[in-house]
C-alpha cells in the first residue's frame, strides 16, 4: 500500500527526514514512535502534501504511484487520509458545510455523482452517532471553540466518512483524557479492514494499548532506528527513548 | 430646490462658499489620502454637474415622501441642511443639487422596507427623519454609472426611533460615487446601517453618527469585494455625545487585481460620555499582490468608564486553514473560495432583515466569482 524509501525531507532549508524507509501493507496497523523533534509530523505533513515540505531525494509509492508530484486534494481523493494533531478552526463555515464539501469534492475526483445534502446528513449522522458527536456539534462553525476531545472525534468521523485506504494518525492522542482516548481508539479500530493501512504516530506508548499495532517503527534523528512488533512499544515505554536509540546505534 | 427661498439660500451659498474655499478633496488631506477625489474630477465638472435621478419603490403609506426638487416641506423646513457640513464633497451637494428626496415617519409607525434606487448621475440631497418611536428599513441602491454621483444625507432619529439602512453600491468602473451620511441618533433610538461597497473609479461612502442621546446606539457594518482596478472607500466618524451610547462595527473586505479597500473608522467618546461602549472591528484579505487595503482605526477618548474595544487586520488566507481544507479533499479554487465567503458572511450576516440579507449576498457571490 506505501512504500517510503530513503525519504529526505527539507522544511524551511533545514533537513528534517534524513534517508526514511517504511513499507506498509493492506491490512496492516503500523506505529511509528519517536521523541519530540524526531520528524513525525514532519512525514504526516509529506504524505499529505502539505506545501513547505519539500521531499529532496527518495520516493513515496502509494499503490505503486509516485505521490510527491499530487496536491493534497489529489491524495485525499486516491485515498489517504491525515488525522491531524492540531484540527484547524474555520470560523464561518459549519462543520456539516464542510463535511458535505470534502465529501462530495472526493466523489467528483473519483468519478462518482455527488450527494445531496439530506444524503450527506444522514451518512454523517449515522457515524455520529456511534462516536457520541451531537448534532448541534455539526451545526457549529469548523472546530471552532471545540474540546480538544471533540476535535479529535471529528477528526474520527471524517475518517469514518471518507473511508480512506489509508489512514495516518497524527498524535490523535494528544489532549485527550482517558474517556476520550478509548472513544477515539474504538472509532479507529472499527475502521481496520484487511483492505486498509493505517499509520499511528505517536510519542507515547498509551494510544497503542487501545489501537494494538502490527509494527513498530522507532524514529529518531530523521530516519527509522529500530523496528520491531507490539512488544517495542512496551519496551520503549520501560526503557525511555535514550536507550533503545542508543541500543539501535 | 428650485424656487427661490431665502432661508435655503444662505445656507446653500455658505455651502458654495465652504466648497469654494475647501476645493476637491485630494490626498494631501489626511481624511481623503485614501481617496483622491481631485485626480478623477475638477471643480468645474463637480459645479457644472446635474441632479441624480431617483426612484422609490415599495410601501409609502406610512412615509410621508417628498421630491425636493420642488419645495421643500414644511416639516423639514427648521431642520433641513442644518447638520452642518462635513466635507467639501457634502458642501457640493448642498450647493448645487436642484432635487433629491425628504422622507418622515412619524408616530409609533413601523415603516418599509423601502427602496431608493439612484441613477444616472449629478448631485442630490437625502432628507429623513424618523419621529418618536417610528422606524423605517431602507434599502439604497446605487446603480452603476458614468461620471459624479454625490449625494449629502441627513438623517434624524427622534427618541426611540430606529433606522435600519442598507446601502449598496454597484461595481461601476467609470463612476465617482461620493454620499456623506449624517446622522444624529436621540435617547434610545437606533442607527443600524450596512454598506456593501462593489467598487467603482472612485467609491465614498463618509459616514458620521453622532449618538446624542442617551441609551443610543449605532451598529454598522459593511463588506467589499473588489477587483480590477476599482476603489471603494468607507469612512465613519462615530461620536459618542453623551454617556451610556453604544456602537459596534465590523468591516470586511477582499480585494483582488489592482484594486483597493478602505476603511477609516474614527471614534471620539467626549467629555461626559461616560459609560459608552464602542466596539470596531475591521480586517481585509489580500486576494492580489496589486491590490491595497488600507484600514485605519482612531480613537480618541476625552471620558472616563469607557470600554472601547477595537482591532483591525489585513492578511492572505490561512494557509493552515487552506491546507486542512485540501487535505480533506476540497480543491484549492474551491477551498479559497470557501474561505473568503466565510470571511466576508460575518459582516452581512449583520443584515436584520432576512430578505435584504439574502439579496446583499448574492451580490457578494456574484462578485465573487469574477474574483476568485
Amino acid at each position: 500500500m506505501l512504500e517510503i524509501k530513503d525519504l529526505h525531507v527539507t522544511v524551511d532549508g533545514k533537513e528534517i527526514l534524513k534517508g526514511l524507509n517504511l513499507s506498509i501493507k493492506a491490512g496492516e496497523v503500523h506505529a511509528v514512535m519517536g521523541p519530540n523533534g524526531s520528524g513525525k509530523s514532519t512525514l504526516s505533513f509529506t504524505l499529505a502534501g502539505r506545501a513547505g515540505y519539500d521531499v529532496t531525494k527518495g520516493s513515496i509509492l502509494y499503490r505503486g504511484e509516485d505521490l510527491t508530484a499530487l496536491a493534497p486534494e489529489e491524495r485525499a481523493a486516491k485515498g489517504i487520509f491525515l488525522a491531524m494533531q492540531y484540527p484547524v478552526e474555520i470560523p464561518g463555515v459549519t462543520t456539516l458545510t464542510f463535511l458535505k464539501a470534502s465529501l462530495n469534492a472526493q466523489r467528483r475526483a473519483r468519478g462518482e455523482s455527488e450527494l445531496d445534502a439530506m444524503s450527506v446528513l444522514k451518512l454523517v449522522r449515522e457515524k455520529a452517532k456511534l462516536l457520541n458527536i451531537p448534532e448541534e456539534m455539526l451545526r457549529r462553525a469548523l472546530n471552532v471553540g471545540f474540546s480538544g476531545g471533540e476535535k479529535k472525534r471529528l477528526e474520527t468521523l471524517q475518517m469514518a466518512l471518507f473511508e480512506p485506504a489509508l489512514a495516518i494518525l497524527d498524535e490523535t492522542d494528544s489532549g485527550l483524557d482517558i474517556d476520550a482516548l478509548k472513544l477515539v481508539a474504538e472509532g479507529v479500530n472499527a475502521m481496520r479492514s484487511p483492505d486498509r493501512a493505517m499509520l499511528v504516530i505517536t510519542h507515547y506508548q498509551r494510544l497503542l494499548n487501545y489501537i494494538v499495532p502490527d509494527r513498530v517503527h522507532v524514529l529518531a534523528g530523521g530516519r527509522i532506528v529500530a523496528e520491531g512488533g507490539k512488544e517495542l512499544a512496551h519496551e520503549l515505554e520501560a526503557k525511555g527513548y535514550a536507550q533503545i536509540i542508543k541500543d539501535a546505534a | 430646490m428650485n424656487a427661490a427661498m431665502p432661508w435655503l439660500d444662505a445656507r446653500r451659498a455658505e455651502a458654495l462658499e465652504s466648497f469654494r474655499l475647501k476645493g476637491v478633496p485630494h490626498r494631501r488631506i489626511e481624511e481623503w489620502k485614501y481617496s483622491d477625489v481631485r485626480s478623477v474630477i475638477g471643480a468645474e465638472e463637480i459645479a457644472a454637474a446635474d441632479t441624480a435621478k431617483w426612484q422609490i419603490e415599495g410601501e409609502t403609506a406610512d412615509v410621508d415622501v417628498v421630491d425636493l426638487s420642488g419645495e421643500i416641506p414644511q416639516w423639514a423646513r427648521d431642520r433641513f441642511a442644518m447638520l452642518g457640513l462635513h466635507n467639501a464633497m457634502e458642501s457640493a451637494s448642498l450647493a448645487f443639487a436642484k432635487g433629491g428626496i425628504a422622507m418622515r415617519v412619524t408616530g409609533n409607525k413601523a415603516a418599509g422596507p423601502l427602496r431608493l434606487n439612484w441613477s444616472g448621475h449629478g448631485h442630490a440631497r437625502v432628507f429623513i427623519v424618523l419621529e418618536e418611536g417610528a422606524s423605517l428599513t431602507l434599502v439604497e441602491k446605487h446603480a452603476k454609472a458614468r461620471g459624479l454621483r454625490n449625494i449629502g444625507t441627513e438623517i434624524l432619529l427622534a427618541n426611540n426611533a430606529q433606522l435600519s439602512h442598507i446601502a449598496v453600491a454597484e461595481k461601476s468602473d467609470e463612476a465617482v460615487g461620493v454620499e456623506t451620511i449624517t446622522v444624529k441618533v436621540g435617547p434610545d433610538a437606533r442607527y443600524n446601517a450596512h454598506f456593501a461597497n462593489f467598487g467603482a473609479r472612485l467609491s465614498r461612502f463618509d459616514i458620521t453618527v453622532t449618538l446624542e442621546g442617551e441609551g443610543s446606539e449605532a451598529r454598522l457594518s459593511g463588506v467589499s469585494a473588489l477587483g480590477g482596478g476599482t476603489h471603494a472607500d468607507v469612512t465613519t466618524h462615530i461620536i459618542h455625545a453623551v454617556s451610556h451610547t453604544q456602537s459596534v462595527q465590523l468591516f470586511k473586505k477582499v480585494a483582488a487585481g489592482k484594486s483597493r479597500a478602505i476603511y477609516q473608522g474614527q471614534i471620539t467618546v467626549r467629555e461626559g460620555a461616560n459609560g459608552s461602549d464602542s466596539r470596531q472591528t475591521a480586517k481585509g484579505i489580500l486576494l492580489g499582490e496589486r491590490a491595497e487595503i488600507d484600514l485605519k482605526p482612531e480613537l480618541e477618548i476625552y471620558a472616563d468608564d469607557v470600554k472601547c474595544a477595537h482591532g483591525a487586520a489585513v492578511g492572505d488566507l490561512e494557509a493552515e486553514q487552506l491546507f486542512y481544507l485540501r487535505a480533506r479533499g476540497v480543491p484549492e479554487a474551491e477551498a479559497r473560495n470557501l474561505l473568503i465567503r466565510a470571511f466576508l458572511e460575518e459582516a452581512v450576516l449583520e443584515i436584520p432583515e432576512e430578505a435584504i440579507r439574502a439579496e446583499v449576498w448574492r451580490e457578494v457571490e456574484a462578485a465573487l466569482e469574477h474574483l476568485v
